[in-house]
């Protein structure tokens, strides 16, 4: 079995499932490639990609074995630039949340450089790549339209009560619920610029099913000091780091 | 005596109307006082189907509210409220709430020296300490609703 992350909980699975490579994320939602590259908000929809240097293929790179064991990813082929995008997860029963993207990231993604704060994650890639991957975070199991917010600035609310719909908190106010279809639209791109036509993301997960789906311990779901096999691991890795090579027994 | 209620997440107007109507028909009730973030100044460009805020009717009046409720105080003179505050925030709040009595009062009772710079030398009648945001105008922030006479 691949080592993943232990426990036995639901949450315990949940997290293997998305670090685990192999597992086929499921597809909740469809948001085309236009509604992606207008809520990223780094060139308009149709336009080229900018290129901070010429295509791999035209430049004159100096012989290196790594070059050649290595397949340059298709941004970094054409030269694109480096772009992110950056979730908030709220802590009330988001399906993720920052440590695990960052780990699922690093085992499903090539190419990319990701940084994790307590509320809110960034990952940066050549633009043509980011666009791909932010689709697949934005329609699979990664995204819920109420509790996964996209925010490049002011990411503030990951923490705060939700609102009464269901929403987090977001002083932008990028998503907002439409009281009319019941789907949560993104009227601005992830920095809060306007957008002409909203995007619909859909409507969020009823309270059940995202239970079922989170990555998050918490002692009114599945607390963590239940899950008895990952308390036992935590424990193990907390006293072997703390020994390091030290035996108490022999002494140095 | 003052109580909080500490609702599980924030309150739409809609909520907050019921609340608010079921609360001020019980007779001890003296004085309420939402707190929560305010609506941002865009609201009212909004789409209408994405407005949250609106005029509520509490007692039958018109309240403009300012703030989204994140927690409501209330003043009362009888712990046997309480009882009957904890029955109808079951019955108005869904999402689970808690009632604070861990301080003696939520509502400020004295004068400060906000008052003073804000009304000047003059005497506030007790009803009103507490009540404002120095802040903001009085008009935008208490609404004084006329208690229901009728049996």
């Amino acid at each position: 079995m691949v080592q993943i992350y232990p426990g036995t909980s639901q949450v315990a699975q949940n997290r293997r499932n998305f670090t685990n490579p192999e597992y086929e994320l499921e597809k909740l939602r469809e948001i085309s490639d236009e509604d992606v590259v207008k809520i990223l908000g780094h060139k308009a929809p149709g336009e080229e990609y900018k290129s901070v240097h010429p295509p791999l293929d035209e430049m004159d790179e100096p012989d290196d074995s790594v070059r050649e064991l290595v397949t340059p990813i298709d941004g970094a082929k054409a030269g694109d630039r480096i772009r992110y995008i950056q979730f908030v997860d709220s802590m009330y029963f988001a399906p993720a949340q920052p440590f695990l993207r960052a780990r699922s990231y690093l085992s499903r993604f090539r190419g990319i450089d990701t940084g994790t704060l307590s509320g809110r994650q960034v990952v940066e890639a050549r633009e043509r790549d980011l666009e791909k991957l932010s689709k697949t975070l934005l329609e699979t199991e990664y995204f819920d339209t109420a509790r996964t917010g996209i925010r490049g600035a002011g990411v503030h609310g990951h923490s705060l009560r939700l609102d009464e719909n269901g929403l987090m908190f977001d002083m932008l106010r990028r998503q907002v619920f439409n009281k009319e279809t019941g789907n949560v639209e993104m009227v601005k791109d992830q920095v809060g610029r306007e957008l002409d036509e909203p995007v619909v993301l859909g409507e969020p997960l009823d309270e059940e099913t995202l239970r079922a789906k989170t990555t998050i311990y918490r002692i009114d779901g599945e607390a963590y000091k239940d899950d008895v096999e990952a308390v036992k691991v935590c424990q193990r890795i907390h006293v072997s780091r703390s020994f390091g090579a030290f035996n108490p027994v022999t002494g140095w | 005596m003052d109580i909080e209620i500490f609702p599980h997440r924030v309150l739409g107007s809609d909520t907050t109307e019921k609340l608010l109507n079921d609360l001020e028909s019980l007779e001890d009730v003296k004085r309420t006082v939402i707190h929560g973030p305010r609506f941002p100044k865009t609201e009212e460009t909004l789409p209408p189907q994405y407005r949250e805020r609106r005029v509520i009717q509490v007692n039958g009046e018109d309240v403009t509210l300012q703030v989204k409720t994140g927690r409501i105080f209330v003043e009362l003179t009888m712990e046997s409220t309480i009882k009957e505050i904890e029955d109808i925030c079951k019955k108005d709040i869904p999402y689970g709430f808690d009632i604070n009595q861990s301080r003696t009062s939520y509502i400020r009772k004295e004068q400060t020296v906000s008052d003073r710079i804000k009304y000047g030398d003059m005497e506030l009648p007790e009803d009103l300490v507490g009540m404002t945001d120095q802040y903001s105008s009085f008009d935008d922030h208490v609404k004084i609703i006329r208690k229901d006479t009728l049996d």
